[in-house]
């Protein structure tokens, strides 16, 4: 098992390094000046010249590239290109409200979502399916800022419970948990959706296993069928699609943070993408890699609980 | 029926907290800015809208733009309480007020500091707007409280470079020595308000000035919310999160938040012109006779339907109306798809022609562009847009890569700006000097650099005047409709003065505004 882990952190390093590397190309390829963004339209062509070789923007790209990852390598990852604030500061600054916001969405999500799948699988065909399925695909199909809106609207300034500035920055655990309402509904229904759907066919699958007939026929009540087999059986799945729809929720909190104004990754990567901050995109990759890495490595371990006979080499 | 009562009380419960977090004590201003953080606080450096709008409730300059308006014919004392120019025009002496306090503990401003302070804004290395003091020759201090300025050559407007707009911004020496890296998030200055406190990607926080020369202000707190979704801003501002509000800017958006309660809208000057430049390097748009036919297919008058009467005028010389040195005795093409189609075959292109432009995303500019399109199509122009993300377009239209460019800019409103960064030579881009000028236009050069250095006034604007008529005889480009800045704000609150316009982007919030309950 710590083997196994220790293989997994090692493989994540190489991950890193490639993440890294395309991510410095792609930035530098893209078109669009750093130092056209930062002096404004009424630069001339000296000045710009005068500021890319402050950024050390005129240097060639391979040392610019050594530079950066010998940066990396000893934990410098520069000062933004834009407000020369230093990186990890500006990402660290916001990165808790994302996670804030993304693991409060994913409970949310888990607590509606599988128990809605089960019950879904179960009445197949009959009307509380039909309606769990139309649900889900609402969900599915509603883009994260329209549904975003909409709450607004209805919770914010029609009911006024709500407010609509959610920054995130209460001092007491009420004015937290109001700022963190309407995003983490808008975020876990759209992971409930998903979570649903899963849930319900590999409840599906299960249900029809040998298994759950010969725990029927020794005279089983059906709800230790459903909550002890079957839902242990279903479970990889979901937490398969947990995993990985992580990585949509990240996503989507992009666009939930800036409708509901809340502090986050968000915010800070549409900024640096319109503003061409390379050093700020780099260090928000590095980030986003060592989440969807972590949270691989989660999952695997995750599977070792539900499923006994899982055995990690 | 437990249900329903629990959930009543949970909703009194969100309800009152909803409401304690809103500020009712009549002091507290919550502005809301379309952005999604705030970018640099120096105001030597900071370009971007949402910057310089903060930025101008915490600087004063030597002289400044009487607070409601945008034009310079209404320069008037700011630090400077009087000032005297040699005849030639190359010596300025400006006499300071005694009484100007720096933000926190950094003490009284003297001469030193206006020294410094301009000499910061004329380096490259610490200010974006260096280009503009190219003609400075030397800043002294004359006295403790007397600033003398040499020049080696007569600028068209010096007063307006001392403005606290670009680099007028009078910063004070102690606090940007002692600060260093950290003065560009935590700003010193002179003005009514001065920097509190930095939440990222949340707001900043400005307190009044008590020491402020002009009195303390009677705001005590400005929220500079940065709120990057428009719809959001909408709702915020609707819920009564905001009193004050950048708007969206169209004219739907005038007509939507008019409809709230207690809304005062504001259209404020300088306006953004939109101009469509025409590139006379390229076939076929070097011939002049192309350039005519494509300013006859364009109606101006349907532009400003389509934008919104209310928040558009129509654009026809060169230069903006409202600067100094405007003039409408242009030539003016008027909208004629006869004339333009005959226009084109006299120029050997009976069928018509195509042409290609490289496109800014941003939905207002590229709406802009469709309709120039679809007017185009009638006369047998076919212009073709390729679309690119806005900082692409920058860089692309900068290397001379469109052969249609259309730019939206708002300038320092003095002929002279717009003119030698759109329409002189030396700013052809792709040039080392490079600065807009898309048009490859050269025909105005001899006007507009004789324009800058002429002390008289009436031949001054009969220069200038001459190089919009030149200009517009070769249609180097063609101007089609300025956007005025929109804002809104609570009706209780009473800035103190008109607002007419504003140089700096925001609306002017200084020591006389307050609410009004």
């Amino acid at each position: 098992m710590t083997a196994f882990v220790i293989k997994r952190l090692a493989f994540a390093i190489v991950t890193l390094f490639g993440v890294l590397t395309i991510v410095f190309f792609i930035v530098r390829v893209l078109p669009g000046d750093p130092a056209l963004v930062i002096l404004g339209d009424q630069a001339n062509q000296a000045s710009i010249e005068a500021l890319r070789a402050r950024l050390g923007l005129d240097q060639p790209l391979f040392v610019q590239y050594l530079d950066f990852l010998g940066g990396v390598v000893v934990g410098d990852w520069g000062v933004s290109m834009v407000s020369g604030r230093p990186v990890i500061q500006e990402i660290m600054n916001v990165l808790p409200d994302t996670i804030e916001l993304t693991v409060v969405s994913l409970i949310l999500g888990v607590v509606v979502g599988v128990p809605l799948g089960v019950w879904s699988a179960i009445k197949r065909n009959k009307v509380p399916d039909y309606i769990v399925r139309i649900a889900s695909l609402l969900g599915l199909s509603l883009p994260a800022f329209v549904s975003a809106i909409l709450l607004l609207m209805a919770f914010a300034i029609q009911l006024r419970w709500f407010p609509v500035i959610s920054s995130g920055q209460g001092d007491t655990i009420g004015a937290r948990l109001r700022d963190l309402a309407l995003p983490a509904i808008n975020l876990g229904l759209i992971m409930a959706a998903y979570i649903t759907r899963v849930a319900r066919s590999a409840m599906l699958e299960v249900l029809n296993q040998d298994y759950v007939r010969t725990a029927r026929a020794k005279g089983l009540s059906f709800a230790v069928i459903v909550w002890r087999h079957c839902l242990r059986n279903a479970l990889i799945p979901v937490v398969t699609v947990v995993g990985l729809y992580l990585g949509i929720l990240i996503g989507n909190s992009v666009l939930t943070e800036i409708v509901f104004n809340r502090p986050g990754l968000g915010k800070l990567i549409i900024g640096a993408l319109n503003q061409r901050d390379y050093t700020m995109l780099q260090g928000m990759m590095v980030i986003y890699t060592l989440i969807v890495v972590l949270v691989n490595l989660a999952t695997d371990l995750v599977y070792g609980l539900i499923d006994p006979r899982i055995k990690y080499q | 029926m437990k249900h329903a009562a629990l959930s009543l009380s949970l909703a009194a419960l969100l309800a009152s907290a909803a409401l304690s977090g809103a500020q009712a004590d009549g002091t507290t201003l919550s502005v809301g800015m379309a952005s999604a953080d705030a970018g640099t606080l120096d105001p030597h450096r900071a370009t971007t809208t949402p910057d310089k709008g903060l930025l101008h409730w915490m600087f004063n300059g030597l002289v400044r733009i009487k607070p409601g308006q945008a034009s310079p014919e209404f320069i008037e004392p700011d630090i400077a309480e009087s000032w005297t120019s040699s005849e030639d025009g190359l010596t300025w002496t400006f006499t300071m007020r005694e009484d100007v306090a720096c933000h926190g503990d950094y003490g009284n401003l003297d001469a030193e500091d206006v020294v410094f302070s301009l000499n910061r804004a004329m380096d490259a290395d610490s200010s974006s707007f260096a280009k503009d003091y190219g003609a400075f020759s030397s800043v002294e201090a004359t006295g403790p409280y007397e600033v003398t300025i040499t020049l080696s050559e007569p600028v068209p407007s010096l007063l307006g470079l001392l403005v606290p707009y670009h680099g007028g911004n009078i910063v004070c020496q102690d606090a940007v020595e002692a600060l260093g890296d950290t003065f560009q998030s935590e700003p010193i200055g002179t003005g009514p308000f001065m920097f509190a406190e930095y939440q990222p990607q949340q707001y900043v926080k400005l307190v009044a000035n008590p020491e402020y020369f002009r009195g303390e202000p009677a705001i005590k707190e400005i929220f500079y919310r940065y709120i990057p979704s428009d719809s959001s801003r909408d709702l915020a501002f609707q819920s009564g999160e905001i009193d004050m509000i950048y708007g969206k800017q169209e004219q739907t958006w005038v007509e939507r938040i008019a409809e709230v309660p207690g809304t005062k809208v504001a259209v404020m000057k300088p306006g953004e012109m939109s101009v469509i430049h025409l590139n006379m390097s390229m076939p076929p748009l070097d011939d002049v006779n192309v350039r005519r036919a494509i300013a006859h297919a364009i109606d101006r008058d349907t532009m400003v339907q389509f934008k919104g009467d209310q928040v558009t005028i129509a654009a026809i010389s060169p230069v903006p109306e409202g600067y100094l040195g405007f003039t409408d005795d242009v030539p003016q093409y008027e909208y004629s798809i006869e004339k333009a189609k005959e226009l084109l075959a006299e120029a050997g292109h009976p069928d018509g022609i195509t042409i290609k432009a490289i496109h800014t995303t941003l939905p207002g500019m590229l709406t802009t562009m469709e309709a120039v399109q679809a007017l185009l199509r009638a006369a047998n122009i076919n212009l073709e847009i390729e679309t690119v993300e806005h900082a692409t377009f920058h860089s692309q239209i900068r290397d001379d890569a469109s052969q249609v460019v259309h730019y939206s800019a708002a300038r320092f409103p003095v002929a002279d700006v717009y003119l030698t960064q759109f329409f002189l030579s030396d700013s052809i881009v792709g040039t080392p000097t490079a600065v807009t000028n898309f048009s490859h236009c050269d025909v105005a050069d001899d006007e507009i650099l004789g324009a800058r250095v002429e002390q008289d006034p009436d031949k001054q604007n009969a220069l200038w005047a001459e190089a919009q008529r030149k200009i517009m005889d070769e249609v180097c480009a063609i101007p089609i409709y300025q956007n005025l800045q929109l804002w809104a704000w609570k009706d209780n609150l009473d800035l103190g003065v008109e607002v007419d316009g504003s140089l700096n982007l925001s609306p002017p919030v200084t020591e006389e505004a307050h609410f009004t309950e």
